[in-house]
């Protein structure tokens, strides 16, 4: 329920994607190879930030995770949600989301939020790799 | 004259995406900070239109840095657009509480931001 509100709200963002300016520029400006640009120079960070989301939901499943590990996790979730729907993947973003929402509420996660949390990080992983 | 405007954040790709919008869609001057003390001095030195803030930062946070920038009279009048990712509603009421000009979320449309911005400061 509330990833579905999650989504539909980075959707909605996304969505906007094509509609034109009206700050005044005479023409709207192709953003996208630009952004293309910028997706492959910071790419190894993103892929960086899932790495630690896969290690931490494969350690929360076998309770190993550390404070400090749980703390880097949420800081790395909370970073995806706000970068990747600014690229275009809205998906991205709600999946991070819950994520983040997971690990922040208090206590250990039970095992099954530790499997859709290894599930989120492994969609996660693709979302982030097929993305050209 | 194009509008001047500070983007503070400390993530680097949000800040790049959020300059490249700014400059190629609406033309702005556009200054970055990678973090609340950079940014502070960098409103003192440029004396921006208008300063997008992130929340979350290492070190001197969004509000913080808001709070810092309210205290200098060089600064005390430029408005402030927090930028956040944080969704749930308690955040977005403390945020709003804190008297700046309007709280924009991450992910932002880069085709759309400065439309966003314009908006709130009424400069379309």
């Amino acid at each position: 329920m509330f990833l579905d509100l999650i989504e539909r709200f980075t959707m909605k963002c996304a969505a906007q994607f094509d509609r034109g300016s009206a700050t005044g520029a005479a023409a709207p400006a192709d953003l996208g190879p630009a952004l293309d640009l910028l997706w492959t120079r910071f790419l190894p960070e993103i892929r960086q930030r899932v790495d630690l989301l896969e290690a931490a939901a494969l350690d929360c499943a076998s309770n190993r995770l550390s404070s400090a590990q749980y703390e880097a996790a949420r800081a790395a979730a909370h970073k995806l949600a706000g970068s990747l729907g600014t690229f275009g993947l809205a998906r991205g973003t709600a999946l991070a989301r819950e994520f983040e929402l997971a690990f922040s509420n208090e206590g250990t996660p039970s095992s099954a939020l530790a499997q859709r949390l290894t599930s989120i990080a492994a969609e996660l992983r693709t979302i982030v790799d097929s993305h050209k | 004259m194009p509008r001047k405007i500070l983007i503070i954040d400390d993530e680097d790709d949000i800040r790049e995406v959020a300059a490249l919008s700014l400059e190629s869609v609406a033309g702005w001057d556009v200054i970055t900070a990678n973090s609340g003390a950079q940014g502070l001095a960098r409103a003192v030195e440029h004396r921006p239109d208008a300063i997008l803030l992130d929340v979350m930062m290492p070190g001197m946070d969004g509000p913080t840095t808001f709070r810092e920038l309210r205290k200098n009279p060089a600064t005390a009048k430029i408005p402030v657009l927090l930028l956040t990712a944080k969704v749930q509603s308690s955040d977005q009421r403390r945020f709003a509480d804190l008297g700046v000009e309007s709280v924009l979320f991450k992910p932002f449309d880069p085709m759309t931001l400065a439309d966003q911005i314009s908006g709130v400061l009424g400069w379309n």
